[in-house]
């Protein structure tokens, strides 16, 4: 279908052609370490549970 | 679109959801969630346009308001601005690969504005930002744990 008329020949607001990015969900699918690797990054991203500091 | 001044505007992201031709499984479940957030107050809604790219390359492009039977969306539909371009389009549809479907969502994150705003007044400028990769997270992590073993 048609895009609408207000969108042709407008400049755009993305600017460049968008690359694809790796596909989050398949780190988190599960798989051979599903749990023990969603449980580390879930304990990464807690407060207070600081990793290292810089 | 509202007028929003343009000092009170939340940051505005957007994403391109991928349905590869043997995955798609709409339930509805995606919808509902944009609703709560919408209703919720923590985005507001700018564009959505469905495309679908051929195996040829080539791209169809869908309003949300093409869609039949868009449900609790169509409150949404009512609200969005045609903020895309057709040009815009052609750059979105490069990251999608042939015979995929994928949704492009532009929203503003209003949950943001008042803390923008105020970083503004404050003499704050906006230097960089970006979303960190659960990927990168877990290649950190990974990393961490290499070395610890290895400094045993």
């Amino acid at each position: 279908m048609p895009l609408r008329a207000a969108r042709v020949g407008r400049v755009g607001v993305i600017g460049h052609p968008v690359a694809k990015t790796a596909v989050v969900a398949k780190a988190v699918t599960p798989g051979p370490s599903p749990v023990a690797k969603t449980a580390v990054v879930a304990a990464a991203v807690t407060p207070g549970r600081g990793r290292r500091r810089i | 679109m509202t007028d929003t001044p343009l000092d009170h505007l939340g940051p505005v992201d957007y994403v391109v959801v991928e349905f590869p031709a043997d995955a798609s499984n709409f339930t509805g479940e995606m919808a509902d969630e944009l609703v709560r957030l919408v209703n919720s107050g923590t985005i507001r809604l700018i564009d959505v346009l469905i495309l679908t790219k051929n195996e040829d390359g080539t791209v169809d492009a869908m309003e949300l308001s093409d869609i039949e039977e868009l449900g609790e969306l169509q409150a949404l539909e009512a609200q969005l601005a045609e903020l895309l371009a057709e040009e815009d389009v052609e750059h979105l549809a490069n990251a999608m690969e042939p015979g995929s479907t994928a949704g492009v969502l532009i929203w503003e994150n209003l949950w943001a504005a008042p803390f923008a705003s105020a970083a503004r007044r404050s003499g704050g400028q906006l230097i960089a930002n970006g979303r960190i990769p659960i990927q990168a997270i877990i290649a950190s992590i990974e990393a961490d744990e290499a070395a610890a073993t290895e400094g045993v």
